[in-house]
């Protein structure tokens, strides 16, 4: 840089402006001395505040995780705004709420850790960053699903400002799933959650399927939800408290052998939170609940809800299995969960071959991804497991989410879902045939779309661990998986079909392309996720 | 250990096994006692649904409309909702503002259940 000539422009500029305007020149000095001292006067009220009540102000909504509450109020506020007459706004109010909360959420990630109520046994959650980046994928993956639901807003028996509330007071229950500190938080969370859940898969009344399905997944997770708490009730009776602190306290110091009552605990407990996840031997309430359901709810629950089961998996099994606390626990339970995997992505992936039905072998799938998933969860490598977690998440998610959009738009009300009525997509609607495409490629794991990386991720986790024989099992059913995947490629571009022109709603579009350019993004710079979050 | 002065073993709960044994117990032998000692007397007029009265006629599983229900599960709502008020006004003193304010709020979310309810018509018989 030249050195700056302090003599002659200078002078010159002074006189050019004391010659011509004085007065407006001591108006600008007044003016940046004003500012000066209000700057001064500002710092020292916030230096201030630091100890007074503004603090207290802003703690309280730091502390109290804010996202839940303003997920829970603006559910409440969308109740209320169904009772106007005009439909779209409900729409329109809830993708707003739920993007301030995405952003509220982002803010609380790059923070520091937030616990909520710490005087209360080291307290009941915690916004750290794992749970903040899985709330991240869980509200976006919200509002990708939101904008599928135009639908509804024309159906007069629909009530589309309930389902955005239950759907909003459901991604409470996912939130805390992810950031509990405390198994009572666990329990509550997965509750919320379920229950919503439950409620919407019967939001279709005159629909004989999606009755079935509501009384199945209601049945079916209940006796989860018992076998959760029974495992509840047996760690706390080992360990003496609920807090994740007191379990890893105990975990460190005492060994499996000496402590049946709480491996037993752990074990139970785990089998109802794979429940929720639907990993291969509690996985039988899927494919009918999934297809009984509303594809948008399906959607839903195939994309938020395991997200956030295996969040709290993830979250769970580290207290029993990092390798400098859980010395001796791991070798105790990683091979029971190593068998759940290979029974996942076996009966995930070789029963989709087999189905006629697009949305049950989007069931089926998701099974073989809970498989992956979980694969990941047993490497428990504290940095690539958790990065490959997140990562394939997000991929699945959006995947996911674009496969029921086209699902949804071919379907339309009259709950078209077989194969065959994606014959000819290609010709009729080549904007939908390619999405569809996109989509079934990632959840292929064909390279330069986001689940190429998600599921290399996963491998390279599970390789670091040392478990070979895992991976083997894994590459071989993503083999399978293509087979199935390709099925509806096949017939969208290579067989003939009816040619009936297929309505695509403008949300649908938005959706679309938005997932799938995310989908793209990350197949070809999968940094752009892991440098970001974790 | 960390937070509990005792540590309770399985075997601390054996009583609770032994109420629930007694409990179960005593509705098996009051059951099987009741049909062993009682009289036996069949006819066709004793195995009537009604003795005397109006002649029954049709199937009892009727549907029965879904008002009957919400009116039931809104009374078991609220009726919780008021036991939720004892604990409250027992430690009234000890919790004070705090305690004053945290219970506005819940029942301020109870009032907006409720407005929703008369909102939707739910209460509205036709």
């Amino acid at each position: 840089m030249p050195p700056p000539t302090k003599n002659c422009p200078v002078a010159v500029k002074n006189n050019h402006v004391q010659n011509i305007k004085p007065a407006s020149f001591l108006d600008l000095r007044v003016l940046f001395f004003i500012l000066q001292k209000a700057i001064i006067i500002l710092s020292k009220l916030l230096a201030f505040s630091k100890k007074s009540y503004l603090c207290k102000l802003r703690n309280i909504f730091h502390q109290k995780m804010l996202s839940l509450i303003l997920l829970s109020v603006f559910g409440i506020t969308n109740l209320f705004l169904g009772f106007l007459r005009q439909r779209n706004i409900v729409l329109f109010a809830s993708m707003a709420f739920t993007f301030i909360t995405l952003v509220v959420s982002w803010l609380d990630m790059n923070g520091t850790l937030i616990t909520f109520d710490a005087s209360l046994n080291g307290g009941m959650m915690a916004n750290d960053k794992l749970s903040t980046s899985f709330a991240f994928v869980m509200l976006l993956t919200a509002l990708l699903i939101f904008p599928l639901s135009t639908h509804y807003l024309k159906d007069k028996e629909a009530q589309p400002a309930e389902y955005y509330a239950i759907l909003m007071f459901s991604l409470v229950g996912a939130l805390m799933m992810v950031s509990y500190k405390n198994l009572i938080m666990l329990f509550v969370g997965v509750e919320i959650l379920s229950i919503s859940m439950y409620v919407l898969t019967g939001s279709d009344k005159h629909n004989v399927k999606s009755n079935e399905a509501a009384l199945k997944y209601f049945l079916m997770g209940s006796f989860a939800t018992g076998i959760l708490l029974f495992g509840m009730a047996l760690l706390y009776g080992a360990v003496g408290a609920f807090t994740t602190e007191a379990i890893q306290t105990y975990v460190s110091a005492n060994k499996v052998v000496d402590s049946p009552m709480a491996f037993l605990g752990f074990s139970m407990m785990l089998i109802g939170i794979l429940f929720k996840i639907s990993a291969a031997p509690f996985h039988f309430w899927t494919p009918d609940v999934y297809e009984g359901a509303p594809s948008l709810f399906t959607a839903f629950m195939s994309t938020i809800v395991k997200t956030a089961g295996i969040g709290a998996t993830l979250k769970f099994v580290t207290l029993f299995g990092f390798i400098p606390l859980g010395a001796s626990w791991y070798p105790a339970w990683y091979k029971g969960v190593a068998i759940v995997v290979i029974l996942t992505l076996a009966i995930g992936n070789i029963t989709a071959v087999y189905q006629s039905s697009f949305k049950r072998m989007l069931a089926y799938s998701g099974i073989s991804h809970a498989g992956y998933l979980l694969m990941a969860v047993l490497a428990l490598s504290p940095v690539s497991s958790v990065k490959a977690i997140l990562f394939y998440t997000l991929a699945y998610s959006v995947a996911t989410v674009a496969a029921f959009g086209g699902l949804m738009a071919v379907a339309g009300n009259k709950r078209k879902e077989e194969y065959a009525y994606f014959n000819g997509l290609g010709k009729t609607n080549p904007f939908l045939a390619l999405s569809i495409t996109i989509s079934m490629l990632s959840l292929a794991g064909i390279p330069l779309t986001a689940g190429f990386f998600g599921k290399l991720f996963v491998f390279l986790s599970v390789f670091e661990r040392g478990l070979y024989f895992l991976v083997v099992v894994a590459v071989l059913m993503a083999a399978v998986g293509v087979y199935y995947y390709f099925r509806v490629i096949i017939a969208m571009y290579m067989r003939e079909g009816n040619n009936e022109p297929v309505q695509v709603s403008s949300g649908t579009i938005a959706t679309l392309l938005i997932a799938n350019i995310l989908t793209i993004a990350l197949g070809i710079a999968p940094d752009l996720w892991l440098n970001w979050f974790m | 250990m960390l937070f509990l002065t005792k540590i309770y073993q399985p075997s601390d709960y054996l009583p609770i096994l032994i109420q629930f044994g007694l409990a179960v117990g005593f509705i098996v032998i009051t059951m099987i006692a009741t049909h062993a000692l009682g009289p036996k007397r069949h006819s066709k007029v004793k195995d009537e649904t009604w003795e005397c009265g109006i002649e029954p006629v049709g199937d009892a599983r009727t549907p029965i409309s879904v008002k009957y229900f919400l009116i039931a599960i809104l009374f078991v709502l609220f009726d919780v909702e008021v036991i939720f008020l004892y604990p409250w006004a027992v430690n009234f003193k000890h919790l004070g503002w705090f305690g004053f304010f945290e219970m506005i709020t819940y029942l301020a979310f109870m009032l907006i259940g409720f407005y929703y309810i008369v909102k939707r018509n739910v209460l509205k018989w036709e």
